[in-house]
């Protein structure tokens, strides 16, 4: 049996000798073939950074971060670990299959090469706009602010997929080669350094570095999150109410971003002090960049719904909480929903709504905004169904492509000029003529997860590679 | 007296046991009749992929079970299924197969085979396992 009390163990992970749990069978070999295949977990970053030839998977200074470049080194170190971070979170996530509904392969690899090719010179421009210190500032603001994108997945998704799917998708498309777009890869995988480091402030950049913790809001806002908690028996109506609040702005989250996880962000563990463990999740619930969320609009639901957990660990018997670098909690035993003992909701009805105006909404509340929640969420239902293969592919294409980098653009006041001068909203000839070689030959479905989930399409830039190098032939 | 027909990944822990027939869901219209008809209780529902748009509006009036022939725990509708306390069994197989799921090569076969020995079938969830969820035919059959 499965549910049970006992006591828990997950403190025993953050003990500098643990190893933590292995939460999949499958191991990892990458670029390192012929050696020790990698597992999951926390043992899994121990290897990968025992493997880097450079001190840039470790605590690096401020000083470190505003460089303008990396090392060729540092750039094959930070590609490595990114594609084991990769695989290590999604690499049970990619059997989902076809949806049914949305084609998620196609829309998402035409968006990693779209990114590849075009975010460089967008990122360039923010940098030189907000200056480098003023790009780890972006990432600071997640320290005192809930409901804001500038969270794990968006800023994980600067590097891991922008430039770390991206590349592999072309190489694999034959589009590039290994030694081609260094300068560019450079400037993605800066923008991202800055960002994550900005908001951790501890030196590292992945919450994996760091035992799956993401621990970024100060306790100032803690306090005040903590301030308008309600507790609860899990056998009260409110704990009812709470969860299913809770998983029903889960799922249109889910489906506002076609169905990825850009409408998730968790951060925590958060030990308090009498021994619960506390996940503070964000649920983008209405984007207003998107078309299709007019149906979000019509049913007042807001940019986004902040849900505070509260989960009794000794009930539960944790052995090990993982808040991963896209975003989401995962825990052994894997079912913590019936161990909440606590609960919070607040609003912020507008991506740039002042904090001091987000508001709680009380526990015995919820029933209204569920009922919006459930009708949103048919509406959507119904205008997705009716969109031609196409569209929905192009759609998707658009929550990663502009989705990824939006909050970080939206902060630095460079959107508009993005979309202005640097036209975000195009879908660059290249790509829009990828759109039929995709589809040949498994390309989506097959080849690129194939070589996304292995780790063997990372292919490092070799020695003869130039840091100032863009692509200048094609061949 | 009850036998497994199908187990795969169980999507979380717990002491539900639903039991339902069996309906395989193929496309958004036959998800929108099915809420429609107003029996989506009855029906222990079969989809082929393991993403939560599909199911959305299923999943937010309350889905009695759901067998995926794709995906994992880690996956969007592992998570969700998860959220919703729903049930939810994910890439099974028959057991008496040796048929297996494997992600961007498995042809339809695989998937007809399941859909052909469940569709409509009485059945009931064990999803007490940490790690594997089972598939049990009931008494009888529609």
């Amino acid at each position: 049996m499965s549910i049970r009390s006992k006591t828990a163990t997950y403190l025993l992970r953050y003990e500098p000798d643990d190893d933590g749990l292995r939460f999949q069978d499958l191991t990892y070999e990458g670029n390192f073939v012929g050696l020790e295949p990698v597992p999951d977990g926390i043992l899994g970053d121990k290897m990968m950074r025992r493997r880097a030839k450079t001190g840039v998977l470790e605590r690096v200074t401020r000083e470190n971060v505003l460089r303008e470049r990396y090392t060729l080194d540092e750039i094959n170190d930070l590609n490595n670990y990114l594609a084991w971070n990769i695989w290590d979170v999604l690499v049970m996530r990619a059997t989902e299959g076809v949806s049914g509904m949305i084609p998620r392969q196609e829309y998402e690899i035409l968006a990693f090469m779209h990114e590849f090719y075009r975010w460089p010179e967008i990122l360039r421009m923010t940098t030189d706009e907000a200056g480098p210190q003023g790009v780890i500032d972006i990432g600071a603001t997640a320290r005192r602010e809930i409901g804001t994108k500038v969270n794990c997945v968006h800023d994980w998704c600067i590097g891991a997929v922008g430039f770390g799917m991206g590349r592999c998708g072309l190489l694999a498309l034959e589009a590039i080669e290994p030694d081609d777009y260094v300068e560019e890869s450079n400037e993605i995988l800066k923008f991202m350094q800055r960002v994550l480091w900005g908001k951790r402030q501890d030196g590292y950049i992945l919450n994996s570095q760091d035992r799956y913790r993401c621990r970024v809001h100060d306790q100032e806002i803690l306090d005040q999150l903590l301030g308008e908690l309600e507790d609860f028996e899990p056998d009260e109506p409110k704990h009812d109410a709470f969860t299913r609040f809770n998983a029903a702005a889960t799922l249109l989250a889910f489906l506002d971003h076609f169905d990825c996880r850009l409408g998730l962000g968790d951060t925590g563990p958060y030990l308090l002090p009498d021994g619960r463990v506390l996940i503070v999740r964000d649920l983008f619930t209405n984007e207003e960049e998107f078309h299709w969320s007019d149906v979000c609009d019509h049913e007042d639901v807001p940019h986004c719904y902040t849900v505070v957990v509260v989960i009794d660990a000794e009930a539960m018997g944790l052995a090990e909480i993982r808040v991963n670098d896209i975003s989401t909690t995962f825990t052994r035993p894997k079912n913590y929903v019936p161990y909440i003992t606590g609960g919070a909701v607040f609003v912020r009805e507008k991506w740039n709504t002042p904090m001091g105006e987000v508001r709680p909404v009380a526990l015995h509340d919820l029933g209204a905004e569920l009922e919006k929640l459930q009708q949103a969420t048919l509406k959507l239902y119904g205008k997705l169904a009716r969109m031609p293969r196409r569209e929905l592919i192009t759609n998707g294409h658009w929550v990663y492509f502009i989705d990824m980098i939006l909050p970080h653009l939206r902060l630095a006041g460079t959107y508009e000029k993005a979309c202005r001068d640097y036209d975000l909203w195009e879908i660059d000839q290249r790509v829009s003529n990828y759109y039929y070689e995709i589809t040949k030959r498994k390309f989506a479905q097959e080849v690129v997860p194939t070589k996304i989930f292995s780790g063997k399409g990372y292919l490092p830039f070799s020695e003869k590679a130039d840091l100032r190098s863009s692509k200048y032939r094609w061949l | 007296m009850s036998s497994i027909v199908a187990e795969g990944f169980n999507a979380f822990e717990t002491r539900q046991a639903p039991t339902g027939v069996v309906k395989y869901l193929e496309t958004p219209n036959d998800v929108l009749a099915l809420i429609q008809s107003g029996t989506l209780k009855d029906y222990i529902l079969l989809v082929r992929g393991g993403t939560t748009t599909f199911l959305a509006p299923v999943l937010s009036i309350g889905a009695t079970g759901i067998l995926t022939m794709s995906g994992a725990p880690e996956s969007h509708l592992g998570i969700v299924s998860r959220e919703f306390q729903t049930p939810c069994v994910m890439t099974i197989n028959l057991t008496d197969s040796d048929s297996r799921y494997q992600a961007g090569n498995t042809d339809d076969a695989h998937f007809e085979a399941i859909v052909q020995q469940l569709d409509g079938k009485l059945v009931r969830l064990d999803c007490e396992d940490d790690s594997i969820g089972r598939v049990y035919l009931a008494e009888h059959s529609v």
